[in-house]
């Protein structure tokens, strides 16, 4: 283990304290929820961010991924064939099967064809949703809460157990995709991105990183469906809908896509002003619109984009600092 | 000289991060302890297409808890209702409920969303044990279907079977007298569509086995052109058109299909057209159409219904929904189960609701009751009218028979198996 990776888990660990305790300095089951709500968000976004920022590739279709963990999850918890992790690892295999069988049609193409085609399976995959009513309940989705069960002692049911598991789960799987955007494979993708004929021309199997990438992608977007069906005990058609691809991408875009805890941040403060503006005000699209407007106008790039990593503040013709560092590398 | 720099920074930040919190969190208090209000809160939908939803289902809680609050309310203690849109989006009125109760202290929920999300808030309430009235939804299995249920969990609002009994018996009926056979269906496409005219023609044949489906269209749901959808029916030929549709749906169906003299050359049965808002905003509304009972002013024409009627137009300027007197009865029942245990507390309000009755305009024989085996609503009006085109829009009209309903209607669950 090199010293950064060891550094690296240190702070996910810190990390893991910190939002463990959060709800007991104060907010409470409140904050715990915002938290919960956030980081589902936050998921999805990030997962998506290995495309979007590292290879280039902008989907609009990641909502099914979404939808396929939320789905998959609650069907086997309500077939009551499988304890809650077991049940969690056969919904990223579902999802990871899903996405290998349409990433291999998607990735072979770019730029808007990819985007058209991966917003076109999602459509699809919405249609099944709506129309397999025997297996997702149709329009009204996943009838009769999804069934947790105990496992180790953590039981679901309590909203103590709920918050500590969503969150370990989710600092987790941040800290996997860390570690993927960081090896070689990381590097990989940021080169594709940069410069795919040169990757090509290196003997880098273009098709073969693109299909991994897509697939990893889906699958760490679906653990945010995942806890998401834990936290509202269900699964919705909705989850799969385009404007759920819409506000990820949005998210990505608010965070900044530079920098991996962009996403993350842009599902924070996304959600968080849904949280405020919707206490203060019915007027819920005319307020967030203005508010998005006044970022979009204002920032024209997301708020980590701003900021590279000794503190300088990054300006948009300069180079990331890891495509140089996967430019370096390559040579 | 740094270290000075980074530490008064350090310190102005936790000092500017401190007041921002008291200044946040300062109203929450305020209104949580100072007022020692009794809060309600509303999921429901605010904004879109169908915002009518939410705003006359807000006006229709209001006007009941207004009234209460002006009365001194309950020993001096007021009700607060707090709204939260959820923009039709289960995820959102599940955590919109969540925060309602954890962090706005509302125990006690009036859960104004469609189906969807009505299903979501009901999962909420079976693990966080608040009050909830569903006062929107009429999906049948919210309330019929015992592995859906919640213990404090109640519905105020229609359930489908019950119009699907009752209008089925009125279509058969009807169709006798007129030797309306050959039937066609036009109903949205998603599952409230479906299963309501499914239920709805089940009962239709039921009563009368002359009765055969030659052709069924399932237009999108917002759809904006019927042109299609009209032409077909007209190429069926059919005696009679039942339409679940709704809301801006259904006018423009019938605004399209009166350019092509649709409901000239077939009889037609609407169940939700006999709602204010579709029937003014209809350019032409035909006279003859066959409507399902939705809110009208005379449907029961009671000196108490009149005297609701004037009252919301007088408060609001709109006229009332469907919606509005669905939540007017949901904040009927929370009143007078207040009364009774003179707390909040979701348990005991729930037990105090359990199989009560209460006097209200919207109930045939005057009162309205919340039984006790399945928390749904009986007692409302059930029924089909004839379309005029002048207030009160809605004649002859014929109200169904509660006996026939609820006998019909435990047949039904005992094959549903929900019984």
């Amino acid at each position: 283990m090199t010293r950064s990776t060891t550094r690296n888990a240190l702070i996910a660990l810190a990390a893991l304290v910190v939002l463990l305790a959060l709800p007991h300095l104060g907010g409470g089951e409140k904050l715990a929820d915002y938290i919960i709500f956030a980081a589902a968000w936050g998921l999805l976004a990030t997962g998506l961010n290995l495309l979007i920022g590292y290879t280039g590739l902008i989907s609009f279709g990641h909502a099914m991924f979404f939808a396929s963990g939320a789905y998959s999850f609650g069907a086997i918890m309500q077939a009551q064939i499988m304890p809650v992790p077991l049940a969690i690892v056969a919904a990223l295999i579902i999802t990871g099967a899903i996405a290998a069988l349409i990433g291999a049609i998607c990735v072979r193409l770019s730029e808007i064809y990819f985007a058209f085609l991966t917003l076109a399976f999602q459509m699809f995959f919405h249609s099944i949703l709506l129309s397999w009513v025997d297996v997702t309940g149709g329009d009204n989705g996943l009838l009769g809460g999804i069934p947790t069960p105990v496992f180790f002692g953590v039981d679901l049911n309590q909203p103590e157990h709920l918050y500590a598991f969503c969150v370990t789960v989710t600092v987790l799987a941040m800290y996997l995709m860390h570690r993927i955007v960081s090896s070689p494979f990381g590097f990989t993708l940021r080169m594709i991105r940069d410069n795919e004929r040169r990757a090509i021309f290196l003997g880098v199997n273009v098709f073969a990183v693109k299909l991994t990438c897509f697939v990893l992608s889906a699958v760490f977007s679906s653990v945010g469906g995942i806890i998401l069906a834990l936290f509202i005990s269900g699964a919705y058609p909705d989850f799969a809908f385009w404007t759920t691809s819409g506000e990820a991408i949005f998210m990505v875009m608010l965070g900044g896509l530079t920098n991996f805890f962009g996403p993350i941040l842009g599902a924070l403060i996304l959600t968080g002003l849904n949280d405020i503006v919707v206490t203060y005000t019915d007027h819920y699209g005319l307020f967030l619109g203005g508010i998005i407007l006044l970022f979009s106008l204002g920032l024209r790039k997301g708020v980590l984009d701003f900021v590279k990593p000794g503190g300088r503040k990054s300006t948009p013709a300069q180079p990331t600092a890891d495509a140089k560092e996967a430019t370096h590398a390559d040579a | 000289m740094t270290n000075h720099k980074l530490n008064t920074g350090r310190r102005r930040f936790l000092k500017t991060g401190a007041a921002t919190a008291m200044a946040l969190s300062a109203p929450a208090i305020l209104r949580a302890e100072g007022t020692g209000a009794i809060r309600v809160g509303m999921p429901t939908i605010l904004s879109g297409v169908v915002s009518i939803l939410g705003e006359s289902s807000v006006a229709g809680a209001k006007l009941v808890f207004d009234e209460f609050n002006a009365s001194g309310g309950l020993d001096g203690r007021k009700i607060e209702l707090i709204t939260r849109d959820s923009r039709a989006k289960p995820e959102e009125a599940a955590k919109a409920v969540r925060d309602l109760v954890n962090g706005d202290g509302c125990n006690i929920i009036l859960d104004a969303e469609a189906s969807s999300g009505s299903f979501a808030v009901q999962e909420v309430i079976k693990s966080i044990g608040a009050l909830c009235l569903h006062t929107v939804s009429e999906a049948t299995p919210l309330s019929a279907d015992p592995a859906l249920h919640a213990p404090t969990a109640f519905r105020s609002a229609r359930q489908g079977i019950h119009d699907a009994i009752g209008g089925g018996a009125y279509a058969a009926a009807v169709a006798k007298e007129k030797g309306l056979k050959r039937w066609a269906t036009c109903s949205p496409d998603y599952a409230y569509g479906r299963t309501t005219t499914a239920e709805f023609m089940e009962y239709a044949k039921y009563f009368n086995s002359d009765i055969e489906v030659i052709g069924q269209a399932w237009p999108k749901l917002f759809q904006p052109d019927y042109t299609e959808v009209i032409t077909r029916i007209l190429q069926w030929r059919p005696d009679a058109l039942y339409s679940a549709l709704w809301g801006g749906d259904l006018v423009s169906f019938i605004d399209q299909a009166n350019l092509y003299a649709l409901f000239d050359q077939t009889e037609t049965f609407s169940v939700n057209l006999g709602d204010y808002p579709v029937l003014t905003a209809v350019e032409q509304l035909p006279n003859g159409m066959r409507s399902g009972s939705r809110y009208n002013k005379v449907v029961p024409n009671t000196p108490e219904n009149n005297a609701f009627y004037d009252a919301y137009v007088a408060k609001f300027g709109t006229l009332p929904t469907n919606w509005s007197w669905e939540n007017a009865t949901a904040a009927t029942f929370v009143i007078e189960a207040l009364k009774d245990v003179g707390t909040d507390d979701p348990v005991k309000l729930a037990e105090a609701i359990r199989g009560r009755t209460i006097a209200s305009p919207f109930g045939v024989d005057g009162t309205l009751t919340m039984r006790a085996e399945d928390h749904t609503l009986t007692g409302y009006a059930v029924g089909y009218g004839v379309t005029t085109a002048e207030e009160p829009f809605m004649k002859d009209f014929h109200t169904s028979s509660w006996e026939q309903i609820l006998e019909l209607e435990a047949d039904w669950k005992k094959r549903q198996g929900f019984a």
